[in-house]
């Protein structure tokens, strides 16, 4: 009598088996033993006890983090500038009309955080020690430019008559944001006396 | 290994923005079934260690990149099962060894010797225990573990039925069906 190979019972546990394999089955005891051997052995691999490892990893991946960190903040400080350059563009080619006083307030805005990008990479941002409390402090601050450079971005793409309130606004925000960036950086910096 | 770990959404959010913290507690929520997974399949502590970290350099690297659709431990799980077989192929291409064939140097198990079954599930080959390891425990379909090994769908089924008909001799189950 033929019985049912291993391939017949692993598909016969998936649903998958011949018609032989599923007749055979219900008259042969010997290949329903095999089959509930089966699955217990693989009710006994998922019962194996669960292995951890000895040694503390985070602390190689912790820097890997930091590591990202610094990647990401050099392609925001890139993507900023962008930003920005390419805003400014947009309103050189704008028509005047749209209301000089909102102009005026928009230009000083995007001067003023020029400046502060400046002053911010005087203090070399990268290679300045931090405490958690501060680098907290600067990790949700970039953040939260990134989210406003996010919006000048996609108004940047609008390009609507009727943003530049808008505009102003989110460039003003960015403003008080660097400038408490700059204020962090700064503080630690002198604190650490450099 | 069943992982019933639910992370919020929040979390996943602020390690997205590179936040540390929420970095690190994913790293705690998945080190041990990561370890787990990598163990199993490969045959050495250092190695699951290894494969650990690399998966989670992985995960920092990439995690900006995971949009929400199906569970992380999913997304997780994946990483480190391609990092554990990237290091099993490395491991037979530089012993020259064929993918399902029993290690060099093991001795080979007579069938009847009563092991228990973590005993020969060790004495199965690289392939073999991680074919038998995602696909009964872990869950996985042989479509994606095909995918996962770069290797025809019949290749998953052959290594299945071979490493269960060793185990069967290993743990001295009678003669084979």
């Amino acid at each position: 009598m033929m019985h049912c190979t291993v391939e017949d019972l692993l598909a016969l546990r998936a649903g998958e088996a011949s018609v032989f394999a599923r007749t055979h089955i219900e008259a042969c005891a010997t290949c329903r033993a095999e089959l509930d051997g089966l699955y217990q052995r693989v009710a006994q691999l998922k019962a194996l006890p669960v292995l951890r490892p000895s040694r503390d990893r985070w602390p190689v991946v912790q820097t890997a983090v930091r590591v990202e960190r610094t990647r990401r903040r050099r392609v925001w400080s890139a993507g900023s500038l962008a930003a920005a350059a390419a805003l400014a563009g947009l309103l050189l080619l704008r028509p005047t009309a749209t209301g000089g006083g909102l102009h005026a307030e928009l230009s000083q805005a995007k001067q003023q955080s020029a400046t502060l990008e400046d002053e911010l990479r005087r203090y070399d941002v990268d290679g300045r020690v931090l405490s958690g409390r501060a680098a907290t402090l600067v990790a949700e601050l970039e953040d939260r430019i990134a989210v406003i450079d996010g919006d000048l971005a996609s108004l940047g793409e609008i390009k609507a008559q009727a943003l530049d309130a808008d505009l102003v606004k989110l460039w003003q925000q960015r403003v008080d944001l660097m400038r408490e960036l700059v204020t962090v950086r700064v503080t630690r910096a002198r604190y650490v006396g450099l | 290994m069943t992982v019933a770990l639910a992370v919020p959404d929040v979390l996943v959010a602020r390690a997205q923005a590179g936040d540390e913290a929420a970095l690190e507690a994913l790293f705690r929520a998945f080190e041990t079934p990561v370890y787990n997974l990598a163990r199993r399949m490969l045959r050495t502590t250092e190695d699951a260690e290894d494969v650990l970290q690399e998966t989670f350099l992985e995960v920092v690297k990439s995690i900006r990149q995971y949009r929400g659709d199906g569970h992380l431990w999913g997304w997780v799980r994946r990483i480190a099962a391609t990092k554990a077989l990237m290091r099993i192929r490395r491991e037979q291409l530089r012993a020259a060894e064929p993918l399902d064939q029993e290690p060099a140097g093991r001795p080979a198990m007579h069938v009847g010797a009563n092991l228990d079954l973590e005993r020969a599930f060790e004495h199965l080959s690289d392939t073999s225990r991680s074919v038998v390891w995602l696909h009964d425990v872990e869950g996985y379909t042989h479509e994606e573990i095909a995918e996962l090994m770069g290797k025809s769908v019949s290749f998953s089924k052959s290594q299945l039925a071979r490493a269960h008909t060793r185990l069967r001799g290993l743990l001295g189950e009678g003669a084979e069906a």
